[in-house]
């Protein structure tokens, strides 16, 4: 049977980080589920609370960066002022309220689901983590932080501290979440696109497309072909940019969809997005 | 709208919502011991051996060889065993219960086991079934049941024929996700078994189990607790888990308790039957439809459960509301090594009805006309000979049902105004459901009693064997008292239902329960209202009686009235369709009715919306896939039913018509409410996307590969 | 490993000997007897289990109850003898919003939260709220139409 520990304070929780091997254990939405069994949930190792530091909670602008606490709640992060539209769009449709209210960024970035809602913008947005151990913190790219399915750079004894967020002007933006159902419902592909056009030309672009793959995908090579276009250059080359796309987003089947549809559907909304929304 | 309609609060409302009410798991029963299967892991195998693990003090491992009696569960047939012999036929079938006082200790025991099977080739599908792949699993032709029906003279019809067309429609298991999960405790009391649990027919668990513990009827005792939710699921799963309950309890003397957790449930108790039927209609030079031949298929799974009665359902109902003039076709329940498919909500109707209204949207669209004016041509009438040549004896009133449901949807303006393939689509679908059971049953098998007695103090108590599931059925029984009485509903008492307490007045099933229960339960106050003297204490019984009118039912044949009234009703779904992600939004939901007269308002609106969901959901949200016999959607994560967001808000109406049969004029109304949403919905998708459909549930995925 | 935990249920102070990693919605029901509190998945799909944690409604089967150490927790048990909980279980009566009655304690616990976050809740917005309330008996629409009437009836 498992041990838990509470620890008072963010330095109490590095230390018990340090000297033992720790499940960490924020709104356990996820830890819960996935270690549930009779009578106690059954997890491999010892657990420690963190969800209650209010260290990790604090969500903060600092210069132009939007800092968000790991432990941080969806719903506080769905009510903050300062969260950016993408992002706050994707974590409104993550599960119910009465989830929301427990689950946080930090686990849902850390339980590195291919379906986690809230990654897709965070790599959009060029999000960066800050991890922290006893022996000090360093600073991730979430593209460099997810190694696959359930799997991450965080290293036993570190937490995720906190989550860097630019808050970068973008004047295009669509976030869309296909799920199994209205509401409450896991994800079967998701689009996240932003784009920065003054003057008919495209300075900046960034497109993530979750749920259709290991990890999230999003190519910088194939954003960077259509920066620096007119619109009218990029409409042309819709075709091109759909079938460079087509070539990295290789979905798998499951029990909530197919390859087949997931694909589709996203090329779909990569289209909608250049032909509709990148309009005006 | 008549008084009786008028709504009274529900008995069970205050208590419910405040927390009150005990549901099986709530109850204290002390010294609890708990029971978990062991369960096969193969679609079908030969049992070689099972090697018991060592049991700590206080565990006991229950099998086959512990059953007093015989080792089978007497449902219709009594060919599902309470647990495995020498071979298993579907993933999830009982093997041994493991008992105990922990509930974490039994799972690792369950674990433990080493049970080594010889896999033999399993049927995992329809054709598999009719191949009789790895030899028949029942008789020799893996028909649960094989029928036949003929109405008129279909040959020369289909010969003369100007024009045939003919389509094939699919549709997918249910799970019923009724929000309490299966749950019963057994204790041994008065020297024989007291079985309490989350059900829908108590008599029929003391039927089940009787034969199993070798004992008289009266030897053990069956009281349902309130039950969170039904659907059908409740109908014979229950005697699955209490028949080795009681054989634990019979062996042990001591009181136990199976609990299922969700997940155990989804993936081990019954579903919907899965369908595929054939429509193959023929067309006249003019037009006009001169014949129907159906082939309708039926999974039944790898028992036989209760599948022929549902089948008998899905063909009596086959033609729906429409008059055809001949009518030929084939009915069969397959066996597969698939869980068993059983009862749920419609028994077999819904499965027709899309079948056939599906089929009819295609008709009209090959004629170029409205469906729903297509469709009027052919509504039954007083005096339509039905499918299994009885008679409509009531007026249909079919026409101003329609009437009412355009005027409320506004369906003419907008089916005009949408076209195809616009993205917004409005579907209207046509149904009726027979009330009771089919043909003679309620005679010969059913044969109902109630009691009625009045206590020294005026209070009038109910005891019948129908239960309260979430219907209202405790409410409108009391209703259907009182105003008989002309005294009020506080002076009805419901009796909770108890095998050694009431009489039987049947299942908790086929929409019944008003029509046929309720009005025994008018017919005894009646009785009661003419004896009554005021401070003494009456007894007044009541035994079923068949109307007079109906035209014989030959059960060898299927020849005669198999039903002697029907309620009917019309549903319009409108929806939004996103071509970008084959996504349906369902924004407007209307729904008309002809139940007799209501047995409370709101009480029926609460069927008609509940049921018209549960049915939209099995229309296009409820997925349930089998993969080499394993179920892949284990979770409610996974198997996903309608949230608040899935529909919009639902408006109803009723079209009155007194079934002079029927207390009050009621009809039945728990089951039909399921018949129409699935049909609906995908004509309106139809529309709205402009594509084709046979196939449900109509996911996002499907709509995408349908072509045109 | 047994710990001593305090926290606040339904407005009073208890402190109990417990494995901190039990779950709060066994806590209540079996250490509690607080049965108005139910399981139907064990899995934060269906509410059920809905309590209110510090005011915000949460899965009681996904929290561990040493993580609500001083917190406050209300079930509907502390709820419905007050103002707004008689109001809604009124609400539920006369609108017809119970059938099975399985996931009514939830939905009430639900209703309380939308009672006291908005002052007039749209039907959108009780929809919104409630999607992680799942029934399978009513269709939902009446169960909206309870919860409107309940906050029209004016605010405690
Ligand atoms: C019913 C239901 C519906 C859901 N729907 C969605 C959905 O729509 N979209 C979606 O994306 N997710 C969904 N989820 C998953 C889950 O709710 C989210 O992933 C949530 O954000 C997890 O946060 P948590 O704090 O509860 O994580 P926890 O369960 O506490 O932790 C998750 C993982 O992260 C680790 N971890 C947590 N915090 C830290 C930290 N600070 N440092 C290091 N490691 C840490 C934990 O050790 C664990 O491995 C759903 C879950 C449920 C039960
Ligand atoms: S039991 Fe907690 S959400 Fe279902
Ligand atoms: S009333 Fe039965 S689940 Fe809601």
């Amino acid at each position: 049977m498992s041990e838990s520990y509470r620890p008072e304070s963010l330095d109490e929780l590095l230390k018990l980080m340090d000297e033992k091997d720790l499940i960490p254990f924020a709104g356990g939405t996820d830890l819960m589920v996935q270690n549930a069994a009779p009578v106690l949930p059954g997890f491999k190792k010892d657990v420690v609370f963190l969800g209650h530091l209010k260290e990790l909670q604090q969500i903060r602008k600092e210069g132009h960066d939007l800092v968000i606490g790991a432990a941080a709640t969806l719903s506080a992060i769905e009510s903050h002022p300062d969260t950016p539209g993408l992002l706050r769009e994707a974590v409104a449709l993550i599960a119910a309220p009465a989830l929301r209210n427990r689950g946080t960024m930090g686990g849902n970035i850390c339980n590195a689901s291919p379906a986690g809602d809230s990654i897709p913008p965070l790599y959009a947005l060029d999000a960066k983590f800050r991890l922290q151990s006893r022996k000090g913190e360093r600073v991730v790219k979430a593209e460099d932080f997810f190694k696959g399915p359930g799997r991450t750079d965080r290293k036993k004894e570190e937490i995720l501290k906190e989550i860097i967020v630019p808050l970068k002007e973008w004047n295009i933006k669509k976030y869309r979440k296909v799920g199994t159902r209205a509401a409450n419902a896991l994800t079967k592909c998701s689009i996240t696109a932003a784009a920065k056009v003054k003057g008919g030309r495209i300075d900046d672009i960034s497109i993530a497309f979750g749920a259709v793959g290991p990890v999230i995908v999003r190519d910088r090579t194939l954003e960077q072909n259509i920066k620096g276009l007119t619109m009218e250059e990029m409409k042309e080359k819709i075709p091109s940019i759909l079938s460079d796309y087509s070539a990295i987003i290789v979905p798998i089947d499951d029990q909530r969809s197919t390859a087949v549809y997931r694909k589709q559907v996203c090329l779909n909304l990569l289209k909608d997005f250049l032909e509709q929304d990148m309009k005006g | 709208m008549n008084n009786i309609s008028t709504p009274v609060r529900r008995l069970d409302a205050v208590e419910k919502t405040a927390g009150y009410t005990k549901y099986i798991a709530d109850r204290d029963f002390g010294d609890l011991l708990y029971g978990k299967f062991l369960r096969s892991e193969r679609p079908r195998a030969r049992l070689v051996s099972v090697r018991k693990p060592a049991l700590p003090d206080g565990y006991y491992i229950i099998d086959k060889d512990d059953i007093p009696g015989e080792n089978a569960i007497h449902m219709l047939g009594a060919d599902w065993p309470v647990f495995a012999d020498d071979e298993v036929r579907f993933i999830g079938q009982s093997i041994a219960l493991v008992v105990g006082p922990d509930r974490k200790v039994l799972e690792e025991l369950v674990n433990q086991f080493e049970v080594r099977y010889e896999d033999l080739p399993a049927v995992l599908s329809l054709e598999d079934s009719m191949a009789l792949k790895g030899g028949a699993l029942h008789n020799d032709d893996n028909c649960y049941a094989d029928y036949h029906l003929l109405k008129g003279d279909p040959d020369r019809a289909f010969e003369e024929a100007d024009h045939i067309y003919e389509h094939t429609y699919e549709t997918g298991p249910q799970e019923h996700v009724y929000m309490e999960t299966q749950g019963f405790v057994g204790v041994w009391e008065d020297g024989k078994v007291h079985l309490h649990g989350s059900l829908q027919c108590p008599f029929y668990v003391r039927h089940a189990v009787t034969p199993v513990l070798g004992v008289k009827d009266d030897g053990v005792r069956v009281t349902q607790a309130p039950t969170g939710g039904a659907f059908g699921g409740k109908e014979h799963y229950p005697d699955i888990i209490s028949t080795a309950l009681a054989v634990a309890v019979d062996k042990l003397k001591k009181s136990i308790g199976i609990f299922y957790e969700r997940g155990e449930d989804i993936v081990n108790s019954v579903k919907r039957h899965p369908s595929r039927i054939t429509i193959k209609t023929a067309l006249d030079k003019e037009g006009n439809i001169t014949a129907m031949d159906f082939d309708s298929i039926l999974d039944g799974g790898a028992f036989e459960s209760c599948s022929c009665i549902v089948l008998q359902r899905t063909i009596f109902h086959a033609t729906g509301v429409y008059d055809i003039p001949s009518t030929k076709l084939r009915g069969r329940a397959l066996a597969t090594n698939h869980i068993p498919f059983d009862a749920f909500r419609g028994f077999g109707a819904p499965q027709a009805i899309f079948a056939l209204e599906t089929h009819m949207d295609h008709l009209a669209e090959m004629a170029g006309v409205d469906p729903v004016a297509y469709k009027e041509r052919y509504f039954m009438k007083k005096g339509s000979v039905t499918i299994t040549n009885g008679k409509i004896h009531e007026e249909v009133k079919l026409p101003e049902i329609l009437a009412r449901a355009k005027e409320m949807s506004d369906y003419d303006r907008k089916a005009k105004e949408y076209g195809k393939g616009g993205n917004r689509g409005i579907g209207l679908s046509f149904f009726n459901h027979g009330g009771a059971f089919t043909g003679n049953g309620e005679k010969a098998i059913i044969n109902a009693h109630v009691k009625v007695r009045k206590r020294a103090d005026d209070v009038v108590e109910i005891y019948v064997s129908n239960v309260e599931m979430g219907q209202g059925l405790m409410t409108t029984f009391s209703k259907i008292a009182a105003q008989t009485l002309e005294i009020p509903i506080e002076k009805i008492e419901f009796i909770q239902p108890d095998t050694d307490i009431v009489p039987d007045s049947g299942p908790t099933v086929a929409s019944r329960s008003i029509v046929i229960v309720g009005t025994l339960v008018g017919k005894a106050s009646a009785k009661l209202k003419k004896q009554w003297v005021d401070g003494e204490e009456i007894t007044v019984w009541q035994e079923y009686e068949e109307p007079d009118f109906v035209i014989p039912w030959n059960q060898d044949t299927f020849q005669g009235d198999a039903y002697p009234s029907y309620s009917w009703g019309v549903n319009v779904v409108e929806v939004e369709y996103d071509p970008v992600t084959f996504e349906v939004s369902i924004v407007g939901l209307w729904n008309v009715y002809d139940v007799g007269v209501p047995i409370d308002r709101m009480i029926v609106e609460g069927q008609i919306e509940g049921g018209l969901v549960q049915s939209l959901g099995w229309a296009y949200l409820e997925k349930m896939e089998f993969k080499e016999g394993r179920i892949q959607q284990r979770t409610m994560a996974d198997y996903v039913i309608p949230t608040t967001l899935d529909v919009p808000a639902i408006e109803n109406d009723f079209i009155l018509n007194p079934y002079p049969e029927g207390a009050f004029g009621a009809k039945g109304a728990g089951e039909i409410v399921h018949n129409g949403g699935a049909p609906a919905f995908v004509s309106a998708v139809e529309m709205a996307s402009g594509k084709r459909f046979d196939t449900i549930p109509l996911t996002p995925e499907r709509i995408m590969e349908a072509g045109r | 490993m047994k710990k001593k935990i305090d926290f606040v249920l339904n407005g009073e102070k208890i402190s109990m000997e417990i494995d901190p990693l039990k779950r709060l919605l066994d806590v209540l029901r079996e250490d509690c007897s607080l049965t108005s509190v139910k399981e139907g998945c064990g899995e934060g799909e269906c509410g059920a289990c809905s309590v209110l944690l510090d005011g915000e409604i949460v899965n009681s089967c996904l929290i561990p109850v040493g993580t609500v150490e001083g917190a406050a927790v209300e079930t509907v048990e502390g709820i419905r003898e007050s103002e707004n909980g008689k109001r809604i279980i009124d609400a539920f009566a006369e609108e017809g919003a119970v059938q099975c009655g399985f996931c009514t304690p939830g939905m009430m616990v639900g209703a309380e939260w939308i009672l006291r976050k908005y002052e007039n809740p749209t039907s959108d917005e009780i929809r919104t709220a409630l999607s992680g309330n799942l029934c399978r008996c009513t269709g939902y629409d009446m169960i909206i139409s309870a919860v409107e009437a309940a906050a029209k009836g004016g605010r405690k």
